[in-house]
């Protein structure tokens, strides 16, 4: 549960952590991810920048495994010269990549609003 | 429906839901032709079945933007339209123009096609979607521009937001770059110059005007955000589509007989194409979650946000893919291509069309919203479609990649017709997402019968 109480730096610390999150999926990889980091060292626990810090992360370090991680399986199992396997690898990362941004963009305006990714209940 | 003139933009929208059908039904047609080589020939060829399913898109897009700046001129500039009279006999001219100009393809060769219509007198027939007879284009410009003429009369004489001054320089561009449509160089690379200069400066250029104009109109109306909102997205938008849009044209130019340069500037600035449609998603997905109530048109919110999305992934995510120079290099003309195609056309200006009318149809049938079946089923046919082409656009992907890496990138390349037969199962696959999105569209049309519980003129504040 975050606090109710937002102040300004909250709310810009959050909308940051939420941007450096898209840069490090589209952009800026590594650099963003640090930036993210960083953010979050300067949150404190049950605050919704702190909230949106730690969401940036799960969300890259997910997105880091599913893409690269799959990616590789599906490389070293199929044969780098397969055709076969860069119809699967370039399909599969395209999509998931793309649904991560999305992801990402719509956790962007939450951050604005001051809000979590969900209204709680 | 505050002007009696807005309803004019019904019978646009007709038209155009009748032509998307034929568009689909070719487009279905040349589908299973791709594995089925002689099916209906040589009743339909199929480069005569692409050539329709291409014009009629094109034709029936046209009559859905003006039905849609129909509808929202007059609301905006807070004044009946300029010329009712205009835009009916306007309307009748290019429908029978129309019909004509696809009815002869369909019904003499190409060749005779060019020599009925006097094609010798100024020749601009033959060129991949410019195929249109020299007399319809003629008729395509008069109309183009008593559309604009009573547009622009209406706005300019009536109150201007940022929304019509963007629609309206859209438009113009629309009129504009057609004219390019005239000239047919005998250089061949001119001639490729020229043709895109139509082409990639409608759709990656002055359409994106008109998207985003049409796209902030409906979202104003169902959010209830504050106007200034959305015109600051709004220029922001439309500057970044312009910057890129307008010298990415170089992408097309990275073959075809023209300076090195081109493959920088085109590759750079196509690069950065996908931003405008990343911030428009970014723009809808802001205004949603800032609403200040629920519409009781539900399904018009959801065709706004499907744009946005689909128009990011079909022209920024498919088009970045095969954009830059190196990668190109490979994919030029491919399948890749067709996917990239597919998408974009549906995700940016079909759907943008099909939000107008899902916003303006049941206002102009008197109703604040359609009934509460006719809203399900038309979310339904939404999925359906939608669905249905992100599966076309995946299948193409992989029909796409398998024959860059069998016809261009190994070190034994196959010839186009052995690499054709190996990719023959994208092709039923992609038959069987077209024939889906058929149904979708048949839904799509009977949900504007559907008889239902009224949803009234119920807004709920949102909390």
């Amino acid at each position: 549960m975050t606090n109710k109480f937002q102040n300004q730096q909250q709310l810009k610390n959050a909308s940051n952590a939420a941007l450096a999150s898209i840069l490090n999926l589209t952009l800026l990889p590594v650099i963003g991810f640090i930036a993210l980091y960083s953010i979050y060292k300067k949150t404190k626990p049950h605050n919704i920048d702190h909230y949106h810090a730690v969401l940036g992360m799960k969300i890259n370090i997910i997105a880091a495994i599913v893409l690269l991680l799959v990616t590789a399986l599906m490389i070293l199992l199929g044969g780098f010269d397969s055709p076969w396997t860069w119809v699967y690898v370039i399909s599969y990362f395209t999509i998931v990549h793309t649904t991560f941004i999305m992801i990402a963009l719509w956790v962007l305006v939450r951050s604005w609003s001051g809000d979590k990714l969900f209204n709680d209940a | 429906m505050k002007y009696e003139s807005q309803g004019i933009a019904k019978m646009y929208f007709i038209a155009a839901i009748g032509l998307f059908v034929g568009q689909i039904l070719f487009g279905v047609t040349m589908g299973l032709q791709y594995v089925w080589g002689d099916f209906l020939f040589p009743a339909i060829p199929f480069n005569v079945a692409r050539m329709v399913h291409t014009n009629l898109l094109i034709v029936w897009l046209l009559f859905g933007f003006m039905g849609s700046a129909y509808f929202l001129v007059p609301e905006e500039s807070e004044r009946e339209l300029y010329a009712p009279w205009l835009a009916k006999i306007m309307f009748w001219i290019f429908l029978v123009a129309g019909a004509l100009t696809i009815l002869g393809y369909l019904l003499v060769p190409y060749a005779t096609l060019a020599e009925m219509t006097m094609n010798n007198l100024l020749p601009t027939m033959g060129r991949e979607f410019l195929e249109q007879p020299t007399i319809t284009k003629i008729g395509i410009v008069i109309v183009a521009l008593a559309f604009l003429f009573n547009i622009g009369m209406t706005i300019l004489t009536g109150k201007k937001t940022v929304i019509t001054l963007v629609l309206l320089t859209g438009l113009a561009g629309l009129a504009v770059f057609f004219l390019f449509s005239f000239y047919v160089p005998d250089n061949l690379v001119l001639d490729k110059y020229f043709w895109w200069f139509v082409v990639h400066l409608w759709v990656e250029g002055v359409w994106e005007l008109i998207l985003a104009s049409f796209l902030a109109y409906v979202l104003i109306k169902v959010t209830g955000v504050d106007r200034e909102v959305i015109e600051k997205w709004l220029y922001i938008i439309i500057a970044m589509a312009l910057i890129s849009g307008l010298v990415g044209t170089g992408h097309h130019f990275f073959w075809i007989g023209t300076p090195d340069y081109w493959q920088w500037l085109g590759s750079i600035f196509s690069a950065l194409e996908p931003i405008p449609f990343f911030m428009m998603t970014l723009f809808a997905f802001n205004v949603v979650n800032k609403r200040r109530r629920d519409h009781a048109n539900k399904a018009a919110v959801l065709w706004a946000l499907g744009t946005a999305v689909m128009a990011f992934l079909g022209a920024g995510v498919w088009g970045f893919l095969h954009t830059l120079a190196p990668v190109n290099y490979y994919t030029h003309g491919t399948q890749i291509t067709a996917a990239h195609g597919h998408m974009a056309f549906y995700g940016a200006y079909v759907m943008v069309v099909l939000t107008m009318i899902s916003y303006s149809m049941p206002i102009m049938r008197g109703q604040k919203a359609a009934n509460v079946k006719a809203q399900a089923l038309e979310m339904w046919s939404f999925w359906l479609m939608t669905v249905s082409m992100v599966f076309i656009t995946l299948f193409l992907t992989g029909a796409g990649i398998l024959q860059v890496y069998l016809q261009r990138y190994s070190e034994a390349p196959l010839p186009f017709m052995v690499v054709q037969d190996k990719i023959a199962i994208f092709y039923w696959l992609r038959e069987l997402a077209g024939l889906v999105f058929l149904i979708g569209l048949l839904l799509y049309i009977y949900s504007f019968f559907a008889k239902g519980k009224e949803v009234g003129n119920i807004e709920a504040i949102a909390s």
